[in-house]
């Protein structure tokens, strides 16, 4: 009799499950179509007029502290949280100023900024003052803060306040380029003493800045909300609430976008997803060529310590067709210098390396591997364009084997400089970071970026004369020839200049993505 | 039984034990950790030179050992080490997830599997070989077919083209009807990994019973069909069954993982992936750790049920 029994139990079960599969399905279709409304009515606020923008976030957050935070798109959500001095343009990429409203150097020793008035902390922290700002940078070089960029301020001697909208910072040799360590980027972010006080070990999770919008809630593993900051000094943000649901799929961030559950795509790479939301109609928001990719020659490598063997790689390699092949929309090619064209350092003068196969094998020859040699690419996961360069290599008798490691594995292998040839994207808006971290001697690996163990004394002699130069002009110059020979020397090997998407809905508007690859959410708008 | 139990708890703390201590040189063994991790393009190895002391890796290994099993001991399991917070509350909110997913899951597949097999045996005992053909042809195909694949199909058919169930969102027990939504393709291609498996199973275990002499005593004595193949056949049947429901269950938690980490639920897989790929040693050591906890309470309930199917068994 127990069977039996036991045999209508799993009937009942069976039963249930259909009719509740069938129950969530239609209620499935009613709750996507009223899901808008209902999020707004939720917050019992009134609702009329008041936007909502949902932007696929890629990946889980992994904390907001501007003393340790890292990668791009948490960089981007504290960038809309916090201010700097200075910041940059969401167009142009200019610094021009947040808040401070104006600053006066004579020697670039010396930097005296005036602060705005009447700027308002969000949450209730009230006004914001030069002690914020001292209290910031400060924090970032006590070294219990441990704070990943306090090598930023390595240079800083002291930091005065003589009035509350006044704040005078002396370096121990003048930067030209101080403008950007102080700009609204790691570092340079405006905390708050008693909101990083409060926040105790979750201070993390608990950014609290002067910038358009606050951070309302956040679930780790699930969506951030970004509320506006109704005190914002330019004015409320025309958008009242920004949601990033966690989407890590780039199909499902597709599907996410076509079916109308978000409104914009925080960075799609892929080709065949770009190639389906463009053909759908999206608007695309691009920012081209924003940062450099490069191939590092690690000088350490009995091969690539020769520079013909550098040279032989670059002639070997037909870079601009490898692009158009593979990512036509995701690289600008050819990128023939480190340095990204719209920077204002830039020079066209380098030297160039056109593809030439004989003048490849030659330099080989030369160097005496006429037989050909081997090297091996470090790289976390190998892809078709990484075999059409193994292709090009060889057919000029360079054998390059792929090592394929995760990734903490490949940052830290890169970091201390383990490998013949590896790769790196140089994300940077200051001159200083990009040249002084990837070409000057100090920072050979594993101390700092100079992971191929570049040295040339002449280059280094300029690069430390232009950060003391006062003359823009022959800083200019200087920069140019630094440049040059590193260009001549090529211990990285510029492969193509990245390209951002942010595709959206039509009646978003104002996403410029900045040379960070940050959008600055208070010029977004929808119709 | 008592006595049992109290050996099985042993057994299940000695267990427990090794996989901590597995884990934990395992993991430090990767080359590379958390601050690795961190570094991207932008961080020098001075700057992460300085996090790696605050966030004690450059403690020696055995100290780093201890204090962790100390910690363990007082059920501390303490806070993820790139994003600091609390390791409890965040099992608390995503094993509840995967839970709800492998239990809907189990139960779909049971329900579908066990008719589905156990009609492919009496099919085949019965000498009509299309119906038994189909049905075993059709669960090898689906066992051909691998989850992220199945994934990207439904997501395509149910999502984009009919438009039922949502690509993103929330999942949170706050709004269930949201979660059920979100859950529901995840839920389909698991039940569909399990499928073939246990079809298969039941129609092997069901059919070898078939053949037994006291089914043919059971039918000369007049019982219907219905009754010898639910009552005397499957009953008997049960016990490899269940053996194999068991292992399916550790399997299924195995593909919740890649399931949860294409569809961005923020379930215990997730987490894993991320912890992994973060050298997020304290979340990674937790997680298995919490995985190998449930395979013994699995394994626990499989050898209960074995009793009570069959009191013959003894432990």
């Amino acid at each position: 009799m127990r069977n039996v029994r036991m045999g209508w139990a799993i009937l009942v079960v069976i039963s249930m499950m259909v009719i509740s599969a069938c129950g969530s399905t239609t209620t499935a279709n009613k709750g996507t179509n009223t899901a808008g409304n209902a999020k707004a009515s939720a917050t019992g606020e009134p609702t009329g007029g008041d936007k909502e923008l949902v932007v696929r976030f890629y990946d889980n957050p992994a904390g907001f502290d501007p003393a340790t935070i890292f990668r791009v798109e948490n960089e981007n959500i504290a960038f809309n949280v916090f201010g700097g001095l200075t910041t940059y343009d969401g167009e142009t990429g200019e610094l021009v100023p947040d808040l401070a409203e104006s600053w006066e150097t004579s020697d670039n020793k010396i930097w005296t900024f005036h602060l705005r008035k009447g700027v308002q902390w969000q949450s209730g922290y009230g006004e914001f003052t030069a002690a914020d700002v001292q209290y910031s940078y400060n924090r970032i070089m006590d070294p219990a803060t441990a704070s990943t960029y306090s090598a930023e301020f390595a240079d800083v001697v002291k930091i005065e306040t003589p009035d509350d909208y006044t704040v005078v910072i002396e370096l121990s040799k003048p930067n030209g380029n101080f403008l950007h360590v102080v700009a609204n980027y790691h570092q340079g972010q405006i905390v708050k003493q008693e909101a990083i006080e409060a926040g105790g070990d979750q201070v993390k999770f608990n950014p609290i800045g002067t910038g358009p919008y606050y951070v309302e809630k956040i679930d780790v593993n699930s969506e951030i909300v970004l509320a506006r900051h109704e005190d914002y000094y330019k004015g409320p943000a025309p958008i009242k609430r920004i949601t990033f649901p966690i989407i890590k799929n780039e199909s499902n961030a597709t599907i996410a976008l076509q079916n109308g559950e978000i409104d914009v795509i925080m960075r799609s790479n892929r080709e065949e997803e770009l190639a389906i939301l463009e053909k759908a109609g999206f608007k695309m928001n691009s920012s081209m060529n924003t940062m450099t990719y490069i191939m590092m020659l690690n000088y350490k490598n009995q091969y690539l310590s020769d520079v013909r063997v550098r040279h032989a790689v670059a002639y070997a390699l037909d870079y601009p067709s490898i692009s158009a092949a593979l990512a036509p929309k995701n690289e600008t090619s050819p990128a023939y210098n480190i340095v990204p064209d719209w920077m204002d350092i830039f020079t066209d003068k380098v030297p160039q390396y056109k593809y030439d196969p004989e003048k490849a094998k030659a330099l080989l020859a030369e160097a005496g591997y006429a037989d050909g040699i081997n090297l091996t690419l470090l790289i976390g996961a190998v892809n078709e364009e990484y075999q059409l360069v193994q292709e090009y290599l060889k057919a000029v008798g360079i054998n390059m084997d792929f090592e394929v490691v995760d990734a903490a594995t490949y940052n830290q292998r890169r970091l201390v400089g383990e490998f013949d040839i590896s790769i790196r994207a140089i994300p940077a808006l200051n001159p200083d970071m990009l040249l002084f971290s990837y070409l000057h001697p100090d920072n050979i690996a594993p101390a700092g970026l100079n992971s191929s163990s570049y040295s040339n004394p002449e280059l280094t002699e300029k690069l430390e004369a232009a950060k003391v130069e006062l003359d823009q002009e022959k800083r200019q110059k200087l920069y140019e020839e630094v440049q040059i020979i590193a260009m001549e020397d090529l211990p990285y090997y510029p492969m193509f200049g990245i390209n951002y998407y942010w595709p959206s809905k039509q009646n978003v508007t104002g996403i410029h993505i900045n040379k960070l690859s940050q959008v600055n959410f208070y010029d977004v708008d929808m119709n | 039984m008592f006595g049992y139990m109290m050996k099985r708890f042993l057994q299940l703390t000695v267990t427990l034990f090794g996989v901590v201590t597995l884990v934990f040189f395992a993991l430090r063994l990767l080359p590379g950790d958390a601050t690795a991790a961190m570094a991207g393009d932008n961080l020098s190895g001075e700057a992460l030179e300085r996090l790696r002391e605050q966030m004690g890796l450059n403690e020696p290994l055995y100290s780093q050992y201890f204090s962790y099993l100390g910690s363990l001991l007082r059920l501390d399991f303490g806070n993820t080490l790139i994003t600091n917070l609390p390791l409890m509350e965040m099992l608390m909110k995503s094993v509840p997830i995967t839970m709800t997913i492998a239990l809907i899951t189990i139960v779909l597949a049971i329900a579908i599997s066990i008719p589905l097999g156990t009609l492919a045996a009496y099919m085949a005992h019965k000498g009509k070989k299309t119906l038994d053909n189909i049905i075993t042809w059709a669960a090898m195909v689906v066992d051909l077919m691998p989850a992220f694949w199945t994934s990207l199909l439904l997501l395509l058919i149910l999502s984009l083209s009919l438009g039922i169930f949502p690509a993103s969102g929330a999942v949170t027990f706050e709004d269930p009807v949201m979660l059920m939504k979100r859950i529901a393709i995840p839920v389909i291609v698991l039940t569909i990994t399990q499928l073939a498996i246990l079809t298969r199973m039941t129609r092997t275990a069901v059919l070898e019973v078939l053949n037994e002499d006291y089914i043919r005593t059971a039918r000369s004595l007049g019982m219907s069909e219905i009754l010898v193949v639910f009552r005397h056949a499957l009953k008997n049947a049960a016990l490899p069954i269940v053996t194999v429901l068991g292992i399916s269950f550790g399997n299924l938690l195995n593909g919740t993982v890649i399931v949860e980490f294409i569809f961005s639920i923020p379930g215990i897989g997730t987490l894993l992936v991320n912890g992994i790929y973060s050298r997020d040693y304290p979340l990674v050591q937790t997680l298995i750790l919490f995985y190998a906890f449930i395979f013994i309470v699995v394994n626990f309930l499989t050898d209960i049920v074995y009793k009570k199917i069959d009191p013959r068994v003894q432990f």
